[in-house]
C-alpha cells in the first residue's frame, strides 16, 4: 500500500529539492504544506504516515509542530529536514520526538538510509 | 522606486540558498561560542542606494550598533555587512572567557573574528551550492557603537541600487543579536541571476 508523505517547508524550492531526492522506487502519495499550521491541519485530516518537517518557518515553526504532536499524543513518523544543523538543534528535535534529522542541502543517499532504518523501504 | 532585480523563481532559490548558508554559519558560531543560536527566515529585498542606510537601520532596530564589512569577489561579488547590537561585543567577550581583561580594541577584534566566521561560513556555503568560488577581502570595522541610522552613509555606496539579503542570528540566553546583510550592486546581480538559473535547472 502506498505510504502517505507530508512535506512541510515554507520554501517551495526546498520542498521541490526534497521531493526530487526521495527514492524513485518508494511507493508514496505526497502532500505539501507551507508552514506548521497547514501541516497540522493536513495531519488532522488523517492518513499521514511520514512527515518531512523543516524547522525555520514563519507562522508556526517545526519545533511548535513537534510540541503539538507530542502534547496531543499524535502518531506520525517525523523526519526533520533543516538547514539549522547545530548539534543542539539535532538533539532538541530528537528529544521532542523526531525520529531522524536530515541536513540541508538534502542528500538522496542519506534519505534512503534513514527510510531503510525505519523499515519504510526495503 | 520599485526595482525588479530577480524573478520569483530566482528569489525563492536565493532564499533557500541563503537559508542553507545561514544554517552553516549558525552552526559555526554555535560551536565557537558554545551557545544555541536562533535563526530566522532569510529576507530578500531590492533597495535604492539612497535607501540602504535606512534599510540597515530598520534591521538593526533602535539604539546603537556596530558593523563590520567585508567585500566578496568572484563570479558573485558584493559586500557583506555584519551588524551587531549594542551588547554583542560584551557578550562575546564573556562567552570567550576574557571579559575582565578586554578593552575596546580587543572587543572590536572579537567582532572582526566572529564576522569572519559568519561571512566565511554563510557565503562560502552559498557559493558551494551555486557551484562557484568566492574570495574575500580583509575585514574592516565600518561603525563602532553608533546610532543605527549612522551605520552606513549614503556616500559610501557606489551602486545605484542593490539587492539586499539578510539573515539574523540571536543567542537564546543573551542579548547578542547579529544580522548578516549581503549587498550586491545592480551590475553584479546579472551574474547572480545566471548562477541561480543554473541551480534551478540542476534541481
Amino acid at each position: 500500500m502506498s505510504v502517505s508523505v507530508l512535506v512541510v517547508d515554507d520554501s517551495a524550492m526546498a520542498r521541490k529539492m526534497l521531493i526530487r531526492a526521495l527514492p524513485p522506487d518508494w511507493d508514496i502519495t505526497i502532500t505539501q504544506a507551507a508552514n506548521g499550521s497547514e501541516a497540522l491541519a493536513q495531519y488532522r485530516q488523517g492518513g499521514i504516515d511520514v512527515m518531512f518537517l523543516d524547522l525555520t518557518m514563519p507562522e508556526m515553526d517545526g519545533y511548535q509542530v513537534l510540541e503539538t504532536l507530542r502534547n496531543e499524543d499524535l502518531n506520525c513518523l517525523v523526519i526533520v529536514v533543516s538547514a539549522d544543523i547545530q548539534e543542539a538543534a539535532q538533539a532538541r528535535v530528537r528529544a521532542m520526538g523526531a525520529c531522524a534529522f536530515i541536513k540541508k542541502p538534502v542528500d538522496a543517499e542519506r534519505i534512503r538510509t534513514v527510510l531503510k532504518d525505519y523499515g519504510l523501504l526495503v | 522606486m520599485t526595482i525588479e532585480f530577480i524573478g520569483e523563481d530566482q528569489r525563492e532559490a536565493l532564499q533557500e540558498v541563503a537559508n542553507i548558508g545561514m544554517g552553516q554559519a549558525g552552526a559555526s558560531i554555535a560551536k565557537v561560542l558554545g551557545e544555541f543560536v536562533e535563526l530566522s527566515v532569510p529576507q530578500i529585498s531590492a533597495v535604492s542606494a539612497a535607501g540602504i542606510p535606512a534599510a540597515l537601520a530598520a534591521l538593526a532596530g533602535d539604539g546603537v550598533a556596530s558593523a563590520v564589512r567585508q567585500a566578496f569577489l568572484g563570479e558573485l561579488r558584493g559586500e557583506a555587512i555584519v551588524i551587531f547590537s549594542e551588547h554583542s561585543a560584551h557578550d562575546l567577550a564573556e562567552l570567550l572567557a576574557c571579559a575582565d581583561v578586554l578593552d575596546g580594541p580587543a572587543e572590536r577584534e572579537l567582532l572582526l573574528d566572529i564576522s569572519n566566521v559568519l561571512v566565511g561560513a554563510c557565503l562560502g556555503g552559498m557559493a558551494q551550492l551555486l557551484r562557484t568560488t568566492i574570495g574575500f577581502s580583509p575585514l574592516s570595522l565600518l561603525a563602532d557603537q553608533v546610532p543605527t541610522s549612522m551605520l552606513l552613509q549614503a556616500d559610501e555606496i557606489s551602486a545605484r541600487c542593490a539587492l539586499l539579503v539578510e539573515v539574523r542570528f540571536r543567542l537564546e540566553k543573551r542579548a547578542f543579536r547579529s544580522h548578516l546583510v549581503m549587498l550586491m550592486a545592480d551590475d553584479a546581480v546579472a551574474a547572480l541571476r545566471r548562477a541561480l538559473d543554473r541551480f534551478i535547472e540542476e534541481l
